[in-house]
């Protein structure tokens, strides 16, 4: 049996689209509970915020220790955190928490509604990045958090903002998080 | 030139084999995932599975989640080897035929 160069090429084709096809697949598969999760730390960190403004920095302070804690077990669970792997997953958190918080610092919001949306805008951005490496989805789902973000923010009542953010940012994301899991 | 590895040397077989090495090491993957990687049909996939499993390439485990039957598989150490010398013989093809 030989092949010829033309055959060889074909051959390595299909194989190099079924890789790719198996990686993008997997990394859904992988990272659709850690968007559960934080679409869950939003409904309930903005939800909460509208409800209880006074201890809206308690609120988010737990919430995002808590959503570090359990997307560090999630992933250790799930085995794909054994070693370096797990602190990279910490140290990037920390990378974006610092981010917002030094933004924050420099930039002086004024109004509730710009410390609301300016982390949901950095997630979908991010997400949007990641998909162009990773899958259109990712891509979908970054587009439609800064898309609902921007619309909340120009569109909806001020007062009414933070529910916007937790039904529709939470909502979106923990419905993305479903779509990654399916096939 | 070596002969290609008749096992791989086969369109469904040989996506079988790259959709699964693009997996960690000792990470299965569901029957029905696979199937949409593939594009193959639910019988035709099953019976490649069955001479990749045969021939060691692939290790099938088999379970009930939630009283649901669940089919899945991973490259054997054998099976990564076996993929990687068929790409070693493929591009080998490729760079005789440009020099």
């Amino acid at each position: 049996m030989s092949l010829s160069s033309e055959e060889a090429a074909k051959s390595l084709s299909q194989a190099e689209e079924a890789r790719k096809r198996s990686s993008e697949l997997y990394f859904y598969h992988r990272s659709s509970p850690h968007l559960i999760l934080w679409g869950t730390i939003w409904v309930i960190g903005y939800g909460g915020t509208g409800l209880f403004p006074s201890y809206s920095d308690y609120l988010w302070d737990a919430l995002v220790v808590i959503g570090v804690a359990c997307g560090f077990w999630v992933s250790r669970c799930r085995g794909s955190t054994t070693g370096p792997k797990a602190w990279r997953l910490v140290a990037l958190a920390a990378i974006i928490i610092f981010f917002v918080s030094a933004t924050y610092s420099i930039m002086r919001p004024h109004f509730a509604a710009q410390f609301c949306a300016y982390p949901a805008l950095i997630t979908g951005s991010v997400y949007m990045a990641i998909g162009l490496w990773s899958g259109l989805r990712y891509v979908v789902t970054g587009a439609a958090v800064v898309a609902l973000t921007l619309a909340g923010f120009y569109f909806i009542d001020p007062h009414l903002y933070l529910f916007w953010m937790a039904a529709v940012g939470g909502g979106s994301m923990i419905l993305a998080g479903l779509w990654f899991r399916t096939v | 030139m070596e002969q290609p590895d008749p096992l791989i040397h086969q369109p469904v077989r040989l996506k079988i084999m790259a959709a699964l090495k693009a997996l960690p090491v000792g990470e299965l993957i569901e029957f029905v995932r696979l199937k949409a990687i593939v594009a193959a049909t639910e019988g035709n996939l099953g019976a490649h599975i069955t001479t990749l499993e045969d021939a060691g390439y692939v290790v099938v485990e088999k379970d009930f989640v939630a009283k649901r039957p669940r089919t899945r598989m991973m490259l054997s150490k054998q099976g990564r080897r076996a993929y990687d010398d068929y790409l070693d013989y493929l591009r080998e093809i490729i760079a005789l035929s440009e020099s």
